[in-house]
This record gives structure tokens, C-alpha cells and sequence, in this order.
């Protein structure tokens, strides 16, 4: 008795495991395909892109592409460009946040509360509904076609999720430590940086990702306050590319694959992170 | 568990309470004893608070200043609500419209679904944690891509002579290709498959942790109460999500709608205006045409629209975070 159902357990859970792993498999096959297709053309003979009918497979492979992009002087400075923002950004965003997020966990406010909604506001707040006074507004103060204009409204952006997700953080780490490093004769600042930063790593490591998948990514503000190559970031670059050469689809996707190299990176290194933040953080 | 724990599924009290023992165990820990001061923390908050103010919420305040002047003649001339009184019969502004509410209807419900799906599978045992681990990390993927990349992909997707056509002329002998990109009806579903794509990796992780979340001795008495799958699904996963599903659609339809580069990359709003949803049109009367004024009009009235969701939003999340629900 206590065998056979013993058996159809076992049973049951073969049959489960088959299902849950090839349906998963199956999905992730089908959404990765965009992802190989890209590569796959953007690494085999011009011929073969969209003859037809085509052939799946490449019949040979090459470099040839993304090396002559990356030898060409104007996309090499897309690139040093989207570099420029996007560290800029997770430079400010992180000083801001990590000050906004520790007085927002730490302390009690007057109207804190009410800072705090603002904030979620704010982060939903839809880029395109600020593009017009941007516009505007760069071309009076000069910032118009800078990076450093670009840098600053990408800020105002991924500020708002940054200080929520960073207060998450600090909120699960107790305050007795830094108390602690305080009676020792630490400052507030001292006591931030030497015991509740590097606790919070992990959490900072995490936005941090956000916020430069988010910069580097970023086109629509870039399509407002910039007008030329040497403001522009990648995702202008791709773009204007794809509208100067619609038929070489070799060299658009090799471009595409350069501008996504440097984030599967970045992913594939803190994904751990990311994931984490996103699912303990976010959603309290 | 025993006896008295086969019930607690089946009584809604008993479900709530548990939520509340749980974030009242994870909620933050007492800040009062660090307290100097009431006003010390502002020194912090402060450098952020003024940054918003300046970067975000005086353009804010601009876009509506901007809708009542015209400044194509190069001198500012205030117009008054003659932009609004264009825009009420404008009808290209209300096909906008109608075609936002589809993009962005479909796409919250593909995100949503899709993304719940792959969480519960993603959530059950798997006999090899790191393969698991695996999967999830490619399931992620698509998030990281810009959306310029994605547009690209899928265009060569869609190509006439695609990977798509490929397989729908060659190998299921269709004599016509399919054009995703160029047929009115047809396109729109094409550029709500891209979005769908690229966006539902974070509402799947979103979710999951929303199912990490949920106490396995909730399963495990309905499953003593002899509830099946389906049941469980119905009556433990589906109140238990009720928060986050609530807060991440909102979320979602406040971030689709305003989608403006995928639109530019895809179709640039064609074939025949059919994919042009309001954000695109902003783009386009503003940036394009070079009209700012009635662009910041359109602007303002999609704030306003916007402003009512978030609005009714945050009056969900404070009434949610003061009875000790979770929420975002």
C-alpha cells in the first residue's frame, strides 16, 4: 500500500519535472530566438541575411562587421558617449539616492510621508510628457546638444526608483549597528559609510545595474536634447544608422550586437542582484 | 498544522492576519531612538528634493504654461486655450487615443499573463536549482535590450524575407509573405508582440517574488482540504498576488502608454496612422513638426489622464501599507 503510492509519487513528480522544465525550455527558446538572429546576422555573409529561401544556419562565420564599426571613428564616439552618460548618471543618481534613502529609512520627517508619494509620482511619471518643456528649457539654459544636459534629465528619471528601492534596502538593516559606531565616536557620515554602505552593497549593487541598463538604453531624451554626433549615445547611433542603411542588415546588426554587448555583461555578472532587488526590494 | 490548520485557507481572516504578523515582522525596524531632531533628516533628503524640483516638477509645471502660448513665430504669444479648442476636434488626437488604450490594453494583459506563467514555473521544484537559475537568467534577457535594439531584431524578424516569412512561405508553403509591419491592423498586433517581448521579463520577476512571498503552509492545507491545482491557483496564488498584480498593472499601463520608441523604431506610427498612440503623437507635433504648443496641450491633457491613475494608485497603496497589506 504505502509502496504504490510511493511509486505514483515518484511517478507524478517525473511527469511534473518533465512538464515544468521543457515548457520553461520551450519558452526560453522562442524568446531567445530574436536575440540568436541578431548575432547570426550580424556574424555570416551578406548573401544570407534575407535570401530566399534563406538557410538557418550560417555557412560561415565572421567578424568582419562589427570590426569595421568599431574601427569607424563616429560610432567609436556613440560609444564613448552612452559610456559618458551612463556612468555620469550612476554617479549622481547613487550619491542622491543613497543620501535620499537614508534619510527617508532613518529619520522621521515633517511631511516625509508625503515626500514619499511625491516620489512614487514622480517614478511613474511618463518621460514623454516632459519632452516639450525639455526641449524648451535646454535650448534657454544652454544645455541643449551637451551630454551634461542629457545626464541630468536622465537622473531626474531613474532618481525616483533608486531612493524606493535603496529605502527597501536600509529598511532591513537594523539601526543598532550604526548606533553603535556612533557611541564609539563615528559621525553620522562616518557611521553611513563605514557600516551601513558596505552592508547595503548587494542592494546598491543592484540599482546600480538598473540604473545603467536604464541610461544606456534611454532614447527618447536623447532624441529630444540632442542634434549631433558628438552628444549623441548608441541608441541614436542605431537609429540613425538603421535609417541611413535600411538594406545592409549585416552592419545594423552588428551595430545592434555592439550596443548590447557591454549590458549582457553587466547582467550576466549581477543578475543575482538585480533579480534579488526587484523581488524583495521593490515589492514591499 | 494538524486539524486546525486544514481551515486557515478556506477563512479569509485567518489569510489576512497572516499577512500582518509577516510585515509586521519585516516591517522597518524603530527609527525613533536615532532621532536628534525633526528636521535633521531633510539635510539628507534634501539634495534629491531640489534636484526634483528643478529637473522635474518646474518642467512640469512649464508643459502647462507652454500649451496656453504659441512660439512658432519665434515671439511667444499667449493664445490662451485656443490649443485645447484645436485639440478637442482634431481627430487624429482621438484616433491617438483609441489606439494608445489598444496598445496599451493588450499589452498589460500579454505582460501580466505572460509573466505570471513563466513566475509559477519558474516557481516550482526543480530537480536542479542552478538550471533553474539558468533559465530565469535567460528568461530575463529581453528586459536588458534597448529598445532600439529590440525594434531592430524584430524588424529583421518581420522583414518580408525574415526568419518569420521564412518559416511561414518555406516551410508551411504560404505563397505570400506576411507583412507584419505595413498592414493597419496586423501592425499593431506586431508592435504589441515586440513590447510584449521586451517588457514582460520584469513583471515575471516581479511576480515571482510576489509567489516566494507566499507562506507554503497556506498550500499546504489546501492541499489537505483536497484542493487540486486549479483550485489552489484560484483560492491561495490569486488573493495572495492580489496586491502586486494591482500595483504592477497600474504601473505597467502608466509606462506603456507612454511609449514612444519602440513606435518610432517599428513603424514611426504608420501604416496609415494605425500604430500612432498619444505619446507618438506629442513626439511627433512637438519634435517633428516643430508645433511645441500644441504639443505641450497634448502633453497636458495626457498628464492629466496619467495623474487620475496615479491619484487613484497611491489612495490604494496607503490604504493597502495602513491595514498592513502588502504593496509596492
Amino acid at each position: 500500500m504505502k509502496r504504490a503510492s510511493d511509486l505514483r509519487f515518484r511517478y507524478g513528480y517525473l511527469i511534473h519535472q518533465v512538464f515544468v522544465v521543457s515548457l520553461t525550455t520551450l519558452s526560453a527558446i522562442i524568446i531567445l530566438t530574436p536575440v540568436v538572429w541578431m548575432i547570426n546576422a550580424a556574424m555570416r555573409p551578406i548573401k544570407e541575411v534575407l535570401t530566399y529561401p534563406s538557410r538557418l544556419d550560417p555557412s560561415q562565420l565572421t567578424f568582419e562587421y562589427m570590426a569595421s564599426l568599431i574601427e569607424n571613428e563616429l560610432y567609436r564616439g556613440y560609444f564613448l558617449n552612452s559610456t559618458i552618460i551612463s556612468l555620469s548618471t550612476l554617479a549622481i543618481v547613487l550619491v542622491l539616492g543613497l543620501l535620499a534613502a537614508y534619510g527617508f529609512s532613518r529619520f522621521k520627517m515633517v511631511g516625509g510621508r508625503y515626500m514619499l508619494l511625491g516620489i512614487m509620482a514622480l517614478l511613474m511619471l511618463p518621460t514623454v510628457t516632459l519632452i516639450v518643456p525639455y526641449f524648451r528649457l535646454a535650448h534657454l539654459v544652454g544645455l541643449y546638444d551637451t551630454l551634461f544636459g542629457l545626464i541630468v534629465v536622465n537622473s531626474a528619471f531613474i532618481l525616483p526608483i533608486c531612493i524606493w528601492l535603496l529605502k527597501g534596502y536600509m529598511d532591513a538593516i537594523p539601526v543598532d549597528l550604526e548606533e553603535a559606531a556612533m557611541i564609539d565616536g563615528c559621525t553620522r557620515l562616518q557611521a553611513m559609510q563605514k557600516i551601513l554602505v558596505p552592508l547595503a552593497v548587494p542592494g546598491i549593487v543592484g540599482t546600480g545595474t538598473f540604473v545603467f541598463v536604464f541610461a544606456w538604453n534611454e532614447f527618447l531624451l536623447a532624441v529630444t536634447l540632442t542634434d549631433s554626433p558628438g552628444s549623441q549615445p548608441l541608441t541614436i547611433g542605431l537609429a540613425a544608422f538603421f535609417g541611413q542603411f535600411v538594406r545592409d542588415w549585416n552592419s545594423i546588426m552588428a551595430l545592434s550586437t555592439i550596443t548590447s554587448i557591454p549590458l549582457m555583461i553587466i547582467f550576466v555578472l549581477f543578475q543575482r542582484w538585480v533579480v534579488q532587488g526587484m523581488t524583495s526590494g521593490a515589492v514591499k | 498544522m494538524g486539524e486546525k490548520g486544514a481551515h486557515q485557507p478556506t477563512s479569509p481572516e485567518m489569510t489576512v492576519k497572516i499577512t500582518e504578523a509577516q510585515s509586521a515582522q519585516q516591517g522597518p525596524p524603530s527609527t525613533r531612538r536615532i532621532l536628534p531632531r525633526e528636521l535633521y533628516g531633510f539635510l539628507f533628503v534634501g539634495p534629491a528634493i531640489l534636484f526634483f524640483v528643478l529637473v522635474s516638477i518646474f518642467p512640469l509645471l512649464r508643459t502647462f504654461q507652454m500649451s496656453l502660448i504659441d512660439v512658432e513665430a519665434g515671439i511667444p504669444l499667449f493664445v490662451g486655450i485656443r490649443h485645447y479648442a484645436e485639440l478637442v476636434q482634431d481627430p487624429w488626437f482621438w484616433s491617438s487615443l483609441t489606439n494608445a488604450f489598444v496598445f496599451t490594453v493588450a499589452s498589460v494583459i500579454l505582460h501580466i499573463f505572460i509573466g505570471m506563467v513563466l513566475a509559477i514555473l519558474l516557481n516550482e521544484t526543480w530537480f536542479s536549482t542552478t538550471l533553474r537559475n539558468i533559465m530565469r537568467g535567460l528568461l530575463i534577457l529581453p528586459w536588458v535590450f534597448s529598445t532600439a535594439s529590440a525594434g531592430l531584431m524584430w524588424t529583421l524578424l518581420y522583414h518580408p524575407f525574415g526568419l518569420l516569412n521564412y518559416l511561414w512561405v518555406g516551410l508551411l508553403g504560404q505563397e505570400m509573405p506576411i507583412e507584419f509591419l505595413a498592414k493597419p491592423g496586423l501592425a499593431m498586433a506586431s508592435v504589441v508582440a515586440v513590447n510584449t517581448w521586451k517588457a514582460y521579463p520584469f513583471y515575471m520577476i516581479i511576480i515571482l517574488g510576489g509567489l516566494q512571498a507566499i507562506p507554503p503552509e497556506l498550500y499546504e492545507a489546501a492541499k489537505v482540504d483536497g484542493a487540486n491545482a486549479g483550485r489552489r491557483f484560484w483560492h491561495v496564488t490569486l488573493p495572495q498576488l492580489r496586491p502586486i498584480l494591482i500595483a504592477i498593472s497600474t504601473i505597467d499601463i502608466i509606462t506603456t502608454v507612454g511609449h514612444v520608441d519602440l513606435i518610432r523604431m517599428l513603424t514611426r506610427g504608420g501604416p496609415l496612422r494605425s500604430t500612432e498612440t498619444v505619446a507618438y503623437y506629442i513626439y511627433k507635433t512637438a519634435l517633428l513638426d516643430g508645433n511645441l504648443g500644441y504639443g505641450a496641450a497634448v502633453s497636458t491633457l495626457m498628464l492629466i489622464m496619467v495623474a487620475i491613475l496615479i491619484i487613484v494608485y497611491l489612495r490604494l497603496v496607503s490604504r493597502g501599507s495602513e491595514s498592513g497589506e502588502t504593496s509596492f
